[in-house]
């Protein structure tokens, strides 16, 4: 009976299965195989590690590489830091109107990535609303071209990134502070801890899968940017570089590029693509082992402290 | 009986997944892909029209997406050598063209034999023209004109001989002299778009490439002159900066600059601005000075190609035939209604050639612009324009800048490329 049972439920689970592996697993193998290959079209050679070696020498590779970096790296910890403050003062009882701020802050993740991008695109215009502001209010006399330069057009992209995503992690974190037993915040009050104290001694150790978890989830996100800088770059796919000085080239730009605007590569699309896992692999591993290793110092800590007494 | 609904239930949800997939067959249905609604897609429906009127069976059905969102289409569906959901006929620019026949081999039908190509401009049939087989029908020109407000010109002192034949130089001069005297920019700018520097190069008929397509930046005088240009007119202030194809035609019809150099496509994106009639006129491209150069050039431009494989591949070509390649009044009807220069030269005289156009103070514009289509010098635009066109507006940003000299830019732009195209 048991042995049917299974069958059965195998057969139930038989559509399912076949459709990943048909469309999530075949595909992951195949682009594996696709890396090793150069293709130009339907023209396709086998050609071992020669891809990877080419991308050590690509500069669209370096310069996507570079910066996917830096989006990364400033990106990704402004908005979490303020996702953090964000969820802390929703997240205190006393404040009125919690629901309609949580609704508002929540509401940009609404939006669709298209839809924000192009009305960032249109407050930063040359005559858009936000250079008139500056010069009607006189902090600049001539406008500026926000979307022309580029340090100020990765800035324009890294705020838009910001608007959109920090309400985003607010909620992760508010949910993980709301499972936190109240009691604990109450003891610390009455032992005379300072709301900073608390923040830093309770919330955050508290949260820390939590923020792991937000940490590699924006990672990834920041990792396969495409949307944004595609849209706020000018003319889009059909421009010569992909914003001033190609200052919105990520990877997965480029991953399209190599696709559809120039001689179709899907070889070595593919090679970057693997790229791309093999640095979220890296970085998540390296972010499981930092956040752990705290913990067990933490542990260890603990123990010792509990000898000692 | 629990058993046999449980075997039932799984069959039903493979058919579901799995029937989706039918063979298509001919269905008496032409499909065609092409991306600009005020142009192609409607040059396509009065040509659909005229066929429709003659062969009432077939049924033309003209699909509209945006340009990058057809190559991605026919890219994707190409590369998986399926026939599934490809259309009868596509629109492919001229640059892209032999990418896509070089490397598609046996996607696109061979049509030698099926059209009389001396009828057609010789140089967009070289562009489709791949081992001694022409695989495309001929569309529309890309002739460049320099487009320029009358009144704004006037106002700063410039009659419309003092525009006639000009250098770029001196187009820069003119520009300072406009933004003095009347406030205007001289042209719009979009700071990504290599389009300005195809025009100057191909006005001198050189390319980024050497006859045997092999990159050919360095040394390449009209190259370098067209990269000191590009940064002069960045650098004189004449061009006002847009973000994006509708800022950059916003510019033309909101009056704030006083010229565009195009493509004479842009006519139509010109003529949108209907209070603006009688105000514009149009000279010749300006040339450069440097190397041997006429004013004469050309950008963009694109031919319809069939797909092999398609269901009705048949019916496609016959009314490619009967009407891009045989209904004269249809050259005539679009010349007007769309502002198309047609290529296909026993068309290119009559009657809505020498018309005055109103909207351009009077002028016969089009009966100008083919005298210069046939001025331009024809190139080789290879497989790798837009490799080459990234490679070097890659380095624009820091030459403009000053941080890069031009030489220095050209030599890292040809490393580029070489890698790219290996």
């Amino acid at each position: 009976m048991g042995k049917k049972l299974s069958m059965k439920g195998w057969l139930f689970i038989s559509p399912a299965l076949i459709l990943l592996a048909v469309f999530l697993v075949y595909p992951i193998i195949y682009s594996f195989y696709l890396s090793f290959t150069s293709t130009k079209g339907i023209i396709s050679s086998f050609v071992g590690f020669k891809n990877y070696i080419r991308l050590t020498k690509d500069p669209m590779f370096l310069l996507a590489l570079k910066n996917t970096g830096i989006i990364l790296v400033i990106q990704v910890p402004i908005m979490l830091i303020s996702a953090l403050i964000l969820a802390n003062i929703l997240n205190d009882r006393k404040l009125a109107g919690r629901g309609i701020f949580r609704t508002a802050i929540f509401l940009p993740s609404v939006t669709s990535l298209i839809a924000y991008t192009i009305l960032f695109k249109m407050l930063f215009s040359f005559d858009g609303i936000i250079n008139r502001l500056l010069l009607s209010t006189g902090i600049v006399d001539h406008p500026l071209e926000w979307l022309t330069t580029p340090k100020l057009a990765v800035f324009v992209l890294i705020l838009a990134m910001l608007w959109r995503w920090t309400g985003y992690n607010t909620v992760f974190y508010l949910s993980a502070m709301q499972n936190i037993s109240y009691e604990i915040y109450e003891a610390a009050e009455i032992d005379g801890a300072s709301k900073t104290q608390t923040f830093l001694r309770i919330t955050l150790p508290l949260l820390k899968p939590m923020i792991l978890f937000t940490t590699i989830m924006s990672t990834i996100g920041t990792l396969q940017l495409f949307d944004e800088p595609m849209n706020l770059s000018q003319g889009g796919v059909t421009a010569a570089t992909m914003g001033p000085g190609n200052c919105f080239l990520t990877l997965s730009v480029y991953i399209y590029n190599l696709c559809f605007k120039y001689v179709p590569n899907f070889g070595y699309a593919a090679t970057v693509s693997y790229v791309i896992v093999f640095i979220i692999a890296a970085l998540t591993v390296l972010q499981f082992w930092v956040g752990q290793s705290n913990e067990e110092k933490d542990a260890k800590k603990r123990l010792e402290k509990e000898g000692k007494a | 009986m629990k058993k046999t609904f449980v075997c039932l239930l799984v069959i039903a949800l493979f058919a579901t997944i799995f029937g989706a997939v039918s063979a298509e067959n001919s269905d008496g249905k032409i499909t065609v892909w092409a991306w600009d609604p005020s142009f192609n897609i409607a040059i396509m429906k009065e040509a659909a029209a005229r066929y429709e009127a003659i062969n009432p069976d077939v049924k033309i059905d003209i699909v509209e997406m945006a340009k990058a969102d057809v190559e991605q289409k026919l890219n994707t569906i190409l590369a998986a050598k399926t026939t599934e959901g490809l259309p009868e006929i596509v629109l492919i620019e001229d640059y892209n063209a032999q990418k896509y026949l070089q490397y598609y081999p046996g996607s696109f039908a061979d049509l030698t034999t099926k059209f009389n190509y001396d009828d057609f401009a010789a140089y967009k049939v070289g562009v489709m023209t791949l081992d001694g087989k022409v695989y495309g029908v001929p569309f529309d020109s890309g002739v460049v004109g320099f487009f320029y407000r009358s009144d704004i010109l006037a106002e700063a002192g410039f009659k419309a001989e003092d525009l006639k034949n000009i250098t770029w130089d001196r187009f820069i001069e003119i520009g300072k002299t406009v933004k003095e005297k009347t406030g205007k920019y001289m042209l719009g700018f979009q700071h990504t778009d290599g389009g300005i520097m195809r025009i100057m190069m191909q006005s001198a008929g050189k390319w980024y490439f050497d006859e045997e397509g092999k990159p050919a930046l360095i040394g390449n005088q009209a190259l370098v002159e067209a990269f000191e240009l590009y940064k002069k007119i960045v650098d004189s202030g004449i061009a006002k900066p847009t973000n994006n194809w509708n800022e950059w035609v916003g510019t033309i019809n909101t009056g704030e600059s006083a010229s565009v150099t195009s493509g004479v496509w842009i006519v139509g994106s010109i003529k949108a601005a209907k209070d603006q009639s009688g105000l514009w006129d149009v000279a010749p491209v300006p040339r450069l000075s440097t190397v041997d150069s006429k004013n004469a050039s050309n950008l963009g431009g694109s031919s319809w190609y069939i797909l092999d494989k398609s269901a009705d591949k048949d019916a496609a070509i016959d009314f490619m035939q009967k009407i891009y390649a045989g209904d004269k009044d249809f050259y005539q009807t679009i010349l007007i209604n769309n502002g198309a220069v047609g290529t296909y030269l026993p068309a290119a005289t009559g009657e809505a050639y020498s018309t005055p156009d109103e909207f351009f103070g009077g002028r016969a514009i089009y009966e100008d612009l083919s005298a210069w289509m046939k001025e331009i010098p024809p190139v080789d635009y290879g497989i790798y324009t837009y490799e080459a066109d990234a490679a070097i507006m890659a380095q624009m940003e820091a030459v403009c800048a000053g941080t890069m000299t031009i030489d220095d830019a050209i030599k890292a732009a040809e490393a580029q490329l070489e890698n790219q195209i290996q």
